[in-house]
């Protein structure tokens, strides 16, 4: 009663007002808050609400929120940045794209999960790598995408063993005017080339950054991969749009037929196969991209994986629930119903998961084994950005594969030394 | 005497007073944002690198600038940027100016179809210009692939969309022209191209001044129109300034050398200003008024 001594009458008319409005954000339950955030759209948010709502029901001590973030990767990127570079303790559990969990690990605002004796000998190796820094555990991989190579089986009758054969293959099917264009793969200059650029390189035996972190893009590999790719631009078995060209516009040009190869994610597998939009239905297979001759195929991986705040005020829970969406029946779940590929091992020995894709699992199962995370370190956007721009000046003829892959090199070891992150220099 | 002073001074006091809450609010909102970017371009700080801190690091992020062979293109693209178009849009909105003032007929149907263009939000243009290069593209040339006429598509968007601004203000300074001047010229025989070459265009000199100081301070700072386009590419052959500050800003997350690169955009608009205002500015205007 001291307040309304202290204040006058307009001002306790605004206290009221408060009152009232908090009492509607906050219906008086006085159990802590676990508050998760992930991707919330459409199917997705369906099955993360189903469950956490079935973490709830087994935790009654608190209540469990879903904290709505942008969908867009850069924009949810930048959010987290804010909220913990801030120490904020909320969100509890957080999703992060497989390429961000090094930088979130080294700024130390996710718990390194070792603590927890977690048990990862079913996860998919290469998402297991990518969810590791420094030897530490950091995350728990959630659900994988994998980069794959589709193919016309009404032109070509078996997936291409090597690079050369998908050449003369994509060549043959150009000249005898089948299809105007031979492959097509995301060519626009942002993060779909550089996964791009990943699965050329590893065919050839290259890679961006060494074990120990060392850059090693500007390697006779490295330039020979990306020379090959300049190659199938100007001989036009890419075309050149495909360099302005994500996800979307090479889908679309794949479903109406202007090529018999293409790269891309799992995810176009089901809209290939609907006759009502696709004039390839029915005639369309996937395999790992190839390697050279004598190499093994490979494959760019993305996807997700779940960490727990730093700064969270129940890390114990916060660590049970990214557990419990990361088990067996909740990752077959999302399969079933957002049609996302499990980070388990186990489950592509399961009849059950090949019921709930819609795309064939053994060629998802060898690009599993196939494939290669990209390079796990904090910098990594910093690192795939400066990639981006010298793949794509190669790409479009302002530059020879060398000279690019060369400046990208020098600005990556000058990233690598500001950031103190350099293989020489002595750990932090 | 007294009696006559002090109710002057109450007043000015007064003045004083009820000024302050609106130069209190220039001064946070104006010239504290203005301060705290150039306090965060000294210091280096990386919101990625958080171990990093954020020392004061001097002039280092401009130092870095200066060898930073994206930063100098970016800053040639700019100039030359507003170095093509801004004379594009003034020749072309002298013409369009010249017109809807000669119109007879007709004037106000014509003022409005040329005025729609900028009416057109920027976004908007930028996608329709780009949907419609894109359909122009073909198999073995793309106009967003070749890094020189990638700029085609850019300037030609910005062009259509300003040349109404410009033709707006070239308008209102033919209105002031006193038309006996140009009725005296053709009394004494000069044709119409010497009419416009010699009273004309001269006694459009100031309002010319304005217009082309308005362009090219909105042609350095050019953003958008890339941003939707061409996202700066290929490669970073269309990257302007502001374009690369931003990226180093909100994709890279660093925000020393992000405002490093934000304070040379200020510096170049700047720059421009003071010297256009400082030469042009003056020959034309003190010399004819």
């Amino acid at each position: 009663m001291r307040i309304s001594a202290a204040c006058p009458e307009p001002c306790r008319r605004a206290l009221f007002v408060l009152a009232v409005v908090c009492a509607a954000c906050r219906p008086g339950d006085p159990r802590p808050v676990l508050s998760f955030s992930g991707s919330s759209l459409g199917p997705e948010a369906a099955v993360v609400r189903q469950q956490l709502d079935r973490f709830a029901s087994q935790h009654p001590q608190v209540r469990v929120e879903l904290r709505v973030t942008p969908d867009a990767a850069d924009q949810r990127h930048q959010l987290y940045v804010q909220w913990l570079n801030a120490r904020s303790p909320a969100p509890d559990v957080l999703q992060l794209d497989v390429v961000w969990t090094a930088e979130f690990a080294a700024a130390g605002w996710v718990l390194p999960l070792d603590r927890f004796a977690p048990d990862v000998a079913d996860f998919v190796p290469a998402a297991l790598r990518a969810s590791r820094w420094r030897g530490t555990l950091y995350a728990l991989p959630w659900f994988v995408d994998v980069g794959l190579l589709y193919w016309r089986t009404d032109l070509v009758r078996d997936a291409p063993s090597s690079l050369t054969s998908l050449d003369q293959a994509a060549r043959q099917s150009m000249t005898s005017g089948e299809t105007p264009f031979g492959l097509i793969w995301t060519g626009a200059r942002y993060e779909g080339l550089v996964t791009v650029f990943v699965e050329y390189l590893a065919a050839f035996g290259g890679g961006i950054l060494s074990e120990e972190g060392r850059v090693i893009v500007d390697e006779p590999k490295a330039v020979e991969a990306l020379s090959r790719m300049c190659r199938a631009i100007t001989e036009g078995v890419v075309p050149i749009a495909a360099l302005n060209w994500r996800e979307e516009e090479v889908r679309l040009a794949f479903q109406n037929g202007q090529a018999v190869f293409m790269r891309n994610w799992p995810y176009a597998w089901s809209l290939l196969q609907e006759p009502a939009q696709s004039r390839v239905a029915g005639r369309v297979a996937a395999a790992p991209f190839p390697g050279v001759e004598g190499h093994e195929p490979v494959a760019a991986l993305g996807g997700a994986q779940l960490a727990v705040n730093a700064h969270s005020a129940q890390p114990q829970l916060a660590f049970a629930l990214a557990t419990f969406l990361t088990a067996h029946e909740q990752m077959l779940e999302r399969a079933r119903l957002a049609a996302q590929l499990p980070a388990r091992l186990s489950l592509y020995e399961d009849k059950a998961l090949e019921g709930a894709l819609p795309i064939p699992m053994r060629p998802v199962r060898r690009a599993l084994d196939a494939a290669i995370p990209r390079p796990v370190t904090p910098v990594y956007s910093e690192l795939s950005e400066i990639l981006q721009v010298s793949l794509h000046r190669a790409l479009t003829g302002q530059q020879p594969p060398a000279a690019a892959l060369t400046d990208a090199a020098a600005n990556m070891r000058a990233l690598l030394a500001r950031s103190g992150l350099a293989a020489d220099a002595s750990t932090r | 005497m007294n009696n006559a002073i002090d109710p002057h001074r109450e007043e000015r006091r007064l003045a004083a007073l009820l000024i302050a809450p609106a130069a209190g609010l220039i001064v946070v909102m104006a010239l504290f944002p203005i301060a705290a970017t150039v306090s965060e371009a000294l210091h280096g700080h990386d919101l990625r690198l958080p171990w990093l801190g954020r020392p004061f690091v001097g002039l280092a992020n401009f130092v870095e600038a200066a060898g930073d062979p994206r930063f100098l293109s970016a800053v040639g693209h700019t100039v030359l940027f507003a170095l093509v178009s801004v004379p594009i849009e003034i020749a072309l909105g002298v013409a369009l100016a010249l017109v809807m003032h000669r119109a007879l007929r007709g004037r106000a149907a014509i003022r409005v179809v040329a005025l729609l263009p900028w009416t057109v939000p920027t976004i908007v243009a930028a996608l329709i210009w780009r949907f419609m290069f894109e359909s122009y593209s073909t198999a073995s040339f793309d106009w967003f692939v070749h890094p020189r006429a990638a700029w085609v598509p850019i300037v030609a968007a910005d062009v259509w969309k300003t040349t109404p601004f410009v033709a707006i203000l070239l308008l209102a300074g033919l209105q002031t022209i006193d038309p006996a001047i140009d009725e005296a010229a053709r009394i004494d025989g000069a044709g119409p191209l010497r009419r416009f070459f010699t009273v004309t265009l001269p006694l459009l000199g100031p309002a010319l001044v304005v217009a082309t100081a308005f362009r090219a301070l909105d042609a350095l700072r050019l953003f958008d129109l890339v941003y939707v386009m061409t996202g700066g590419g290929p490669g970073t052959a269309t990257e302007p300034l502001s374009l690369y500050a931003f990226v180093a800003l909100m994709q890279r997350l660093r925000f020393g050398y992000g405002a490093a690169l934000s304070m040379t955009v200020f510096l170049l608009t700047f720059a421009f200003a003071l010297i256009w205002i400082r030469t042009v500015g003056h020959s034309l205007t003190d010399d004819h008024v």
